[in-house]
């Protein structure tokens, strides 16, 4: 592929990109089919669009005047409910003829590095997550080490269907797991 | 694939991704659509926008010490003899510091105007003027989180953007569905660094805040205003017309506008 002589980075071209430099026309074909947001946001993690608060009650605020004006809409803080939070992201347990695993290279994040394993079935993956995290044991790993980044992996699984384009806030931390995931998807031949 | 030759990409896939390390960060440019890999189309577009980026780190940077920007804040400088762009800058952080009640305040700051906070959205935005001509169906230019579009990534689609968690910033708190721009701040990247222009005192009442409209500067302005004033600003953003906020309190509480655009809200854990 000709690029033009602009500095043209072809490393990070984001997940959809990635997915989709790698992945042969029935893939892409494939990409299409599960497309609609339910399908998204059906995956724990990312729940469901809530504009209206679900049953839960917000807590009150303490420190301010909780003067929630009618139109802004409020969501509590923790929703977390054991059934979703059972292992979306873990390897499928059939370890079928066709399963095949790649771990891509450590690649350096916000707080340390980070490599990214996929697991694959033909041509569609059926797995995304971190193989290997090292922090330096810093007091974040606590809160990284069981549980962090698996919005990243959910979206790298949705990325069959539905993609991020870009991260609000702090557009480094997605650019060290896609990069690893660009490595091992090149490894699976995806 | 040889030159000149056109990609069809599937969708939401962008097909050119630049990276350009300027105003002290990097700036990622994407553009989507039928993309001629040659691009003698894109080429000068992108150059443009590339140049432009670097134009206004040169004007504004506060730490090259020969900006003009530098100079307006040492007094060597007159601002109404600065270059038009600091006036149009400056005109635009009077009228931002006005929509936020005094909450944002290039005028505030310690060592002189700063206008920082507002210019970083603003050079992105002009950067991006800058591909309209392209003839791309879309393009992003994300600098350091702070992120202009125009287009669509695919027919009929919206450009899929995620909030990082300010709590876990490896994490999303919720992901947008984006039509123009959207800014965020917070404190965790950076540190305690917002000041407040009604006290004097660096203090924030927000982990982070989100605001998406049709001016990224100003998106800009109103993200780091809400993240020192605090959800009490929301109802001014309520009314202000085209432009949505989403904060994070410091207890992880999130709020949003009424017409946010929210695709999804990320599961909140325990911490």
């Amino acid at each position: 592929m000709k690029r033009s002589p602009l500095v043209v980075a072809g490393t990070l071209l984001g997940l959809a990109g990635v997915l989709n430099f790698h992945t042969d026309p029935a893939t892409v074909s494939l990409a299409g089919l599960n497309s609609s947001g339910a399908t998204t946001s059906a995956t724990p993690g990312a729940s469901s669009s809530t504009t209206t608060p679900a049953t839960t009650v917000a807590p009150p605020t303490r420190s301010r005047k909780a003067r929630s004006k009618a139109p802004v809409t409020t969501s509590p803080p923790t929703t977390s409910s054991p059934a979703t939070a059972s292992a979306p992201t873990s390897t499928a347990p059939s370890a079928s003829a066709g399963t095949r695993t790649a771990t891509g290279p450590l690649t350096n994040y916000n707080f340390g590095e980070l490599s990214v394993t996929v697991g694959a079935t033909g041509s569609k993956i059926t797995a995304v997550t971190i193989g290997m995290l090292n922090d330096g044991g810093n007091f974040r790993s606590q809160s990284i080490d069981g549980m962090a980044i698996p919005i990243l992996e959910q979206e790298a699984m949705a990325a069959q269907s539905a993609t991020i384009q870009s991260v609000s806030g702090a557009s480094w931390t997605s650019a060290g797991f896609m990069q690893s995931l660009q490595g091992a998807l090149s490894k699976l031949g995806l | 694939m040889d030159a000149g030759e056109t990609v069809e990409t599937g969708p939401g896939h962008g097909v050119l991704h630049i990276e350009e390390e300027v105003m002290g960060t990097i700036v990622t440019i994407d553009l989507f659509g039928e993309v001629a890999t040659e691009s003698q189309q894109i080429a000068p577009h992108l150059t443009r926008a590339i140049e432009s980026l670097h134009e206004a780190d040169a004007v504004f940077s506060t730490w090259k010490s020969d900006s003009p920007m530098s100079r307006i804040r040492r007094g060597e400088l007159d601002p109404d003899a600065a270059p038009a762009e600091v006036r149009e800058v400056l005109a635009a952080c009077e009228a931002a510091r006005s929509l936020s009640n005094g909450w944002f305040d290039p005028w505030a700051l310690p060592g002189g105007v700063d206008p920082t906070g507002y210019v970083k959205g603003w050079a992105a935005q002009r950067a991006l003027a800058e591909l309209l001509g392209a003839r791309v169906r879309g393009a992003i230019i994300n600098a350091a989180g702070d992120i202009a579009t125009f287009g669509s990534p695919s027919a009929g689609a919206h450009f899929q953007i995620g909030i990082t968690n300010p709590h876990a910033t490896d994490e999303l708190v919720a992901l947008v569905d984006l039509q123009g721009c959207i800014a965020t701040s917070g404190t965790y990247e950076r540190g305690a660094y917002l000041m407040n222009p009604h006290s004097g005192l660096f203090a924030t009442r927000l982990a982070s805040a989100s605001v998406t409209g049709p001016d990224l500067g100003l998106c800009d302005a109103l993200a780091t205003a809400l993240v020192v004033a605090g959800d009490d600003l929301l109802g001014a953003i309520e009314e202000l017309p085209e432009f949505e906020a989403f904060t994070v309190s410091l207890d992880s509480e999130r709020r949003w506008t009424s017409a946010f655009a929210l695709r999804s809200l990320a599961r909140a854990r325990d911490r």
